[in-house]
């Protein structure tokens, strides 16, 4: 009977009990959409710079994370990155030489990184190919092509079909250089990445730093969430001659900004579950207060403390359990749709192409955080209960009945 | 069984400057199965003594007894217990609970008690029969008269079995064909069941039917009479 008298409780006065569950529902709403916002944001920032900077994991001889030295090369790159790709969960195993330089044009010159590569390999660890906006990729039969991004070629002043001048130091430290035609502009959405990264046939490197070898290996796995398992299979197949590393340690500042995101959403969710918290507590007042005689009605019949207490504090629970319930479900419906649907940044999307996020995002948010959302609110449902129940149980019962309301 | 108050005193604001004595030494003996009105002026503490004798209140000194067992002496939970099992409440303003139907208002109580939900409902049918609200069981206060309201109340007070019924102002908020009524059953039930009822009260139609009359005035009994 107690929990069919809360429950009715809870409708004794639609009007306020809708405003409060509607005001719930709009802020939760609101509050999850963001965190919505802000996990796609992330998923998008960690998908593209897995997809097209660092993949999953990257093998250096330990000299070259120091100085990058051309001489730090991998040994037996080739054997080591066949035993890999034969691993479990691998999805790809990229070898290449990469060598930092210049790029100049007649109309300008810009420092960037050279990653000569094997276009067949390439393709199955990054998506530079599936990048590429104009022209074409590195083909077998063109002469020394290149692949530059449209912004460096937009600065540059380059087109497709137009050459361009990579210097570099050989393996003797002796400067080389060479011109490339470019046969492909590319287009990620990490500007920073596009403006410092150009791509050659690993062949046509290798002949100009007279480096045989290879001193980057980088591997796709088919689940990223497979990270922590296949590592230390790869690891094994190093040995020790060689440093394994994940894109956490590759990119650290990457790592952290996730990690600081992920710490704002938790806070983000707890501020705003406070203060429904507190919006709880104030609609709970108002219908604990005006109802201090029927309380002091249901004491004097033989109610016991617990059981008012049990009382008022279904009737919050109910009321931020509706309001929770609903706001959860809406929250959800309406990111499952936005998330299916994208949301176009329209002229936010070229500031936030410096942090490598889609120009369209994709809010999500994980099942756990509105499994959690749920729980805080129900937490919170009964911390707010008490206040007002403390308040008027202290009284005594006569004092409770000789109040007019 | 008895209802003995012994010296009972209440004094409220006992620690300020201004201490005011509602009920002042009153000891008095009501019997079983009396129909008692206890009368006096507004702020004469009449609600005050009623409220001592249901356990509802604490009196500053004095005790109050029933069957012997001294209430003002018992534990908050035991004298909720005590209450709920021996005491009957009906309000002048029938402080009904507004979102349960007839029926269950005279359930919840039973229900405290720990009785079944089929035993609950059995009795409460019963009750709501004898006075004569058969056809408004499922019915909200709201939509009922003030009479019907304070017949479902008599029935509230009468559903756990009490020994006896405290009833404040009952019939204040009534007309007098709804009072004469209400009196009807009151005084059918306290005399086919054996009920004590104890009024509060000014209204002279209630003062006529009862067999005793306490006139109450200034924290004190002025007279005690039976008619």
């Amino acid at each position: 009977m107690i929990v069919r008298l809360a429950w009715r409780n809870v409708w004794r006065n639609p009007l306020r009990s809708g405003i409060m569950i509607a005001s719930m529902v709009f802020g939760l709403l609101g509050c999850l959409f963001m965190v919505g916002f802000v996990e796609g944001f992330t998923a998008s920032m960690l998908e593209n710079a897995i997809r097209d900077q660092t993949a999953h994991l990257q093998i250096h001889h330990p000299d070259f994370l120091l100085n990058e030295d051309l001489a730090a090369w991998i040994p037996d790159a080739e054997e080591l990155a066949e035993k890999i790709r034969r691993t479990d969960g691998v999805q790809g195993v990229a070898v290449r030489q990469v060598v930092d330089g210049m790029m100049a044009s007649a109309a300008s010159s810009r420092g960037v990184r050279i990653n000569g590569v094997d276009a067949e390999h390439e393709a199955l660890v990054t998506g530079v190919a599936d990048r590429i906006v104009e022209g074409g990729g590195l083909t077998d039969d063109a002469r020394r092509p290149i692949l530059i991004s449209r912004r460096s070629a937009r600065r540059l002043n380059l087109r497709v079909g137009s050459k361009l001048v990579a210097t570099f130091s050989d393996l003797h430290g002796e400067v080389t250089g060479a011109a490339f035609r470019i046969s492909g502009l590319f287009e990620t959405p990490a500007s920073g990445f596009d403006e410092t990264n150009l791509f050659v046939r690993r062949n046509d490197l290798a002949d100009l730093t007279q480096l045989t070898q290879a001193n980057e290996i980088v591997i796709r796995l088919r689940d990223g969430s497979q990270l922590d398992a296949i590592s230390p299979r790869v690891r094994e197949l190093i040995g020790g001659g060689a440093v394994l590393r994940d894109w956490g340690e590759i990119q650290p500042v990457l790592k952290a900004m996730l990690g600081s995101m992920a710490t704002s959403n938790r806070i983000l969710i707890s501020i705003f579950v406070l203060a429904l918290g507190f919006g709880i507590v104030n609609a709970m007042l108002m219908s604990v207060f005006e109802r201090t005689r029927e309380f002091g009605v249901l004491r004097a019949v033989g109610m016991t403390r617990p059981r008012v207490l049990a009382l008022i504090v279904l009737e919050s629970t109910f009321l931020g359990g509706i309001g929770g319930g609903l706001g959860v479900l809406v929250s959800a419906a309406a990111v499952a749709v936005v998330g299916r649907l994208g949301l176009p940044l329209g002229a936010m999307a070229e500031g936030l192409g410096s942090f490598g996020a889609d120009a369209v995002l994709y809010p999500s948010v994980p099942a756990a955080t509105y499994a959690m959302v749920l729980a805080l609110v129900g937490v919170i449902s009964v911390f707010a209960a008490l206040y007002p129940a403390r308040h008027t149980l202290k009284k005594r019962t006569s004092e409770m009945l000789a109040e007019r309301h | 069984m008895a209802i003995v108050l012994h010296d009972l005193t209440k004094i409220y604001n006992q620690d300020t400057d201004f201490p005011i004595t509602a009920v002042d030494a009153v000891s008095l003996t009501i019997g079983a199965g009396d129909f008692v009105a206890v009368m006096g002026p507004s702020g004469s503490g009449k609600t005050t003594l009623l409220n001592m004798m249901g356990g509802i209140d604490r009196p500053t000194s004095g005790s109050v007894s029933i069957d012997e067992v001294d209430i003002t002496g018992l534990a908050d939970k035991d004298l909720v217990a005590f209450r709920r099992d021996n005491i009957g409440f009906i309000f002048q303003d029938f402080s009904l609970l507004p979102v349960l139907t007839a029926e269950e208002n005279v359930e919840f109580v039973m229900q405290l008690q720990g009785h079944s939900a089929s035993e609950c409902a059995r009795r409460a049918q019963e009750l709501l029969r004898e006075v004569g609200l058969e056809d408004r069981m499922d019915t909200v206060p709201a939509k009922l008269s003030g009479g019907q309201q304070q017949r479902v109340a008599v029935a509230r007070a009468l559903a756990p079995r009490p020994k006896f019924v405290l009833a404040d102002e009952p019939t204040a908020n009534l007309d007098a064909e709804t009072t004469h009524g209400l009196l009807d059953l009151m005084q059918r039930m306290n005399e086919n069941k054996g009920i004590t009822f104890i009024f509060s009260t000014h209204d002279p139609r209630v003062i006529a039917r009862a067999r005793r009359v306490i006139v109450f005035e200034d924290g004190h009994v002025t007279e005690d009479r039976r008619q």
